[in-house]
């Protein structure tokens, strides 16, 4: 299959990325799937974990966490409420996040809707530091 | 009369408000580059998305999907939601979209079973407040610092009253930032939510969904109705900032042709009074010959 993939990654408060690559890895909500060109339309929801574009030699890892991605035979487009470059991460910082949130979730009553959301919450930071620490 | 000192006194304060309005204006271009670099940025995240669920309304096989918040029903209760700035001295910024939403409010929202506003910045609340409309609920210091959770909390209670039935339509006035000098005011239908029609006879490949197409419109959906918060939140920002500036450069303005035509008359009073002194002297000496 010639050609490549033009790759756009965005966060409501900026796009980072723009450019051409030869595959995707993405953490779709059942698992990592990958596109490379001439891959069929699809629309997956995106799960918190490690973004992954390859282009030639080079590759860019990122953190996304929420979001979609809509890949298509010559394009691939990743929506993330949150992203950020993997080498970007200071650990220690996640790790305290996650502290916080944890705590937060404690002194919440488990019946609550904030409860929920806050929980969700957990599992992202949980997650960054996790993919943080593999890297 | 006015004597010398009054007019010179009166100079300097015209001087220093020029001053003010002056450092004003600075102050507003810089944040008006600042808030426009937000909406550009902001952009493409937001078209995106819009995008999308145009894609997924087209592609899917109809009556397959569907979202409560795409649902529309007979309204009975309308709520506003009003975005202002927290500040005056705007030139017309704050009226002109107050008032399209009293407007709405009084013609529209008067026919229905209720009415609700819902603000955001101060001074449309202040506007609303004035001509006996009562405020349910307003967002304090969101227009300040606009971030992306801000407008997620705002969305998600929106959703939440039309959700429980409290609600059958929310509408958004905003003023939508066309150039640094002009803005446009803006009432849309927020919700029930309005994607773009499906384009008959262009049959598209349907997308393959993960996990499936619904739970796909389920997260799409209430993001889509963040986005268009977080941008009428950025819009207004930057369209404040830029009324803002060229109501302070009329202000700087007419501040220095106020200046100058007093400086005229100060001269032209201080050579009467000057001219008036001379004829005595020369008076005076006449008499004495």
């Amino acid at each position: 299959m010639a050609g490549k993939l033009k790759v756009e990654v965005v966060s409501p408060s900026r796009r980072l990325v723009n450019q051409e690559a030869d595959e995707v890895i993405a953490p779709g909500a059942d698992g990592l799937f990958g596109v490379r060109p001439g891959h069929t339309p699809y629309l997956a929801l995106l799960q918190a974990g490690p973004l992954t574009i390859n282009d030639g030699g080079t590759s860019k890892k990122f953190f996304v966490a929420g979001g979609f991605a809509e890949a298509g035979p010559d394009h691939v487009r990743v929506l993330a409420e949150q992203a950020e470059p993997l080498e970007g991460i200071d650990l220690a910082a996640a790790k305290k996040r996650l502290d916080d949130a944890q705590k937060k979730l404690d002194a919440l009553s488990p019946t609550t809707p904030e409860h929920a959301a806050q929980a969700a919450r957990v599992k992202v930071e949980a997650r960054r530091v996790e993919v943080a620490e593999k890297r | 009369m006015a004597s010398l000192r009054d007019i010179r006194k009166r100079i300097k304060s015209v001087k220093s408000t020029r001053q003010i309005t002056k450092a004003m204006k600075m102050v507003s271009a810089a944040k008006l580059r600042k808030a426009q670099e937000a909406i550009m940025s902001a952009r493409p995240y937001a078209q995106t998305l819009e995008a999308l669920i145009n894609e997924l309304v087209s592609r899917v096989e109809p009556g397959t999907v569907n979202h409560p918040l795409l649902t529309e029903r007979p309204v009975k209760k309308v709520e506003v939601l009003l975005v202002t700035s927290d500040r005056g001295l705007a030139g017309g910024f704050n009226a002109n979209v107050s008032k399209q939403a009293w407007r709405y409010l009084k013609d529209e929202g008067s026919k229905m079973e209720q009415h609700f506003v819902t603000t955001m910045g101060k001074k449309g609340g202040d506007y609303l407040r004035a001509r006996g409309f009562s405020i349910r609920k307003d967002w304090p210091g969101v227009t300040s610092k606009i971030t992306y959770d801000t407008s997620t909390e705002i969305a998600n209670e929106a959703a939440k009253r039309f959700l429980d039935g409290q609600v059958d339509a929310v509408y958004l006035a905003y003023n939508e930032f066309i150039s640094a000098i002009s803005q446009k005011v803006t009432f849309v239908r927020l919700l029930p939510f309005e994607t773009g029609k499906k384009v008959e006879g262009v049959t598209k490949i349907d997308f393959k969904y993960e996990p499936n197409a619904q739970a796909v419109l389920n997260a799409l959906v209430p993001q889509a109705l963040n986005v268009r918060i977080f941008r009428a939140l950025l819009e207004s920002a930057a369209s404040e900032h830029g009324a803002r500036m060229s109501a302070m450069e009329n202000a700087t303005k007419n501040a220095g042709e106020m200046i100058s035509s007093l400086t005229l008359f100060y001269n032209r009073t201080r050579q009467a009074a000057i001219t008036k002194e001379l004829m005595e002297i020369v008076s005076g000496a006449e008499a004495l010959k």
